[in-house]
């Protein structure tokens, strides 16, 4: 038999130490095992591990289990398409709940920007009132530069400049 | 799609059905036989409960989780086909589910989190004969160490030696529960039980 340890078959190794091993091949490993310390000490190793992880029971089962799983069933043949939905972001972290509702939010806009084309004009008027301000203002921020600057060339200290 | 396709997804649902009797439960609760998933429940309740708890080490949590399981089992009754072992497909659907979770608490928390000296904790029975109060503080220290240890493997380590050693299930089916390749669960496993050996042999002597 190869060593497991050098040809990389460490689960012959695994499944000795779980006792899976057919006869054979469990007493050839056995026989290889006598002379080899390394996987010797891999087996006892992993023979110790399991049985370690022997100690580790599970809790029983809470005795409603099944009588809420099926009034969960029950309830979910009655939910209507909001309950569920409601029922699904109440299970989700604030985190992903938020992205979300903005995503469905700007979706649900949109779908009614494209239904309802008209609508867009009425929103419209608005965006031009403010972009009409702004221009307002801009023009008046320019004639005051210009101001400033008939000034300022008035009163250049540079000697070309009278 | 090839024309073989659908002959050959044909011939493997009538294999597994043929093998697999809860397969053949699972084709009855699809027809609306409710009964059928009367006897599924029963036979896998607990051993998807002792799994996922095993995974999350929460016992609330793991009992939601596996609510979840076989309501997702139930939903998707009408669309079932018998392609895998009516196991392989529960246990993928709960690793999913409770890798999901830990990975969601993981970024949630940013910590480890054992429900230690929560009252989940089983108490040992030791033959026909209550354990005496050494007895039961040495096994709380050893089960509190175990799952220290499982608790410390990165997720996809932590299931694939749960379903080997628990669920005792071989390498290729833990392939196809977990969704990858039967050499991807080898490296997985050996690197586990790497940790878990280094970490936990000595307890045998203790």
């Amino acid at each position: 038999m190869n060593c497991p340890i050098q040809s990389r078959d460490s689960e012959r190794l695994v499944a000795y130490a779980a006792g899976t091993l057919d006869t054979e091949t469990a007493r050839e490993l056995e026989q290889h095992l006598a002379g080899c310390a390394d996987c010797r000490s891999m087996a006892a190793e992993q023979t110790a591990l399991w049985r370690a992880l022997d100690v580790w029971e599970a809790p029983p089962v809470s005795p409603d289990f099944d009588e809420r799983l099926y009034r969960r069933i029950d309830q979910g043949v009655r939910l209507s398409w909001r309950e569920r939905l409601a029922r699904a972001f109440d299970r989700m972290p604030l985190r992903q709940v938020l992205p979300l509702t903005a995503s469905a939010g700007l979706l649900l806009v949109a779908g009614l920007l494209l239904q309802h084309p008209g609508s867009i004009a009425t929103v419209a008027p608005r965006g031009e009132i403010v972009r009409a301000n702004q221009v307002e203002r801009t023009l008046d921020d320019l004639d005051l530069l210009r101001q400033f600057g008939t000034a300022d060339s008035g009163e250049s200290a540079h000697p070309n400049a009278k | 799609m090839e024309p073989g396709v659908n002959n050959d997804v044909g011939a493997a649902v009538a294999a597994v059905a043929i093998m697999d009797y809860d397969a053949e439960l699972m084709l009855r609760v699809k027809e609306g036989d409710t009964v059928s998933f009367g006897l599924l429940l029963v036979k896998h309740r607990a051993s998807v409960i002792h799994f996922v708890y095993r995974l999350v080490q929460e016992q609330a949590v793991a009992e939601e989780l596996a609510q979840e399981v076989f309501l997702r089992v139930y939903r998707s009754r009408s669309s079932y086909e018998p392609t895998a072992k009516f196991k392989t497909w529960l246990f993928r659907i709960a690793s999913h589910l409770a890798l999901n979770w830990l990975r969601d608490e993981k970024h949630e928390r940013g910590q480890e989190r054992l429900d230690d000296g929560s009252p989940g904790l089983p108490l040992r029975q030791v033959s026909d004969r209550r354990p005496t109060v050494e007895q039961e503080l040495v096994y709380q220290v050893k089960l509190r160490e175990i799952r220290r240890a499982v608790a410390a493997l990165p997720g996809k380590q932590r299931a694939a030696v749960l379903l080997h050693k628990y669920e005792e299930m071989p390498y290729a089916q833990i392939a196809r529960v977990l969704e990858c390749s039967e050499s991807a669960v080898k490296s997985l496993l050996y690197r586990a039980y790497e940790t878990l050996r280094a970490r936990l042999a000595h307890m045998e002597t203790t």
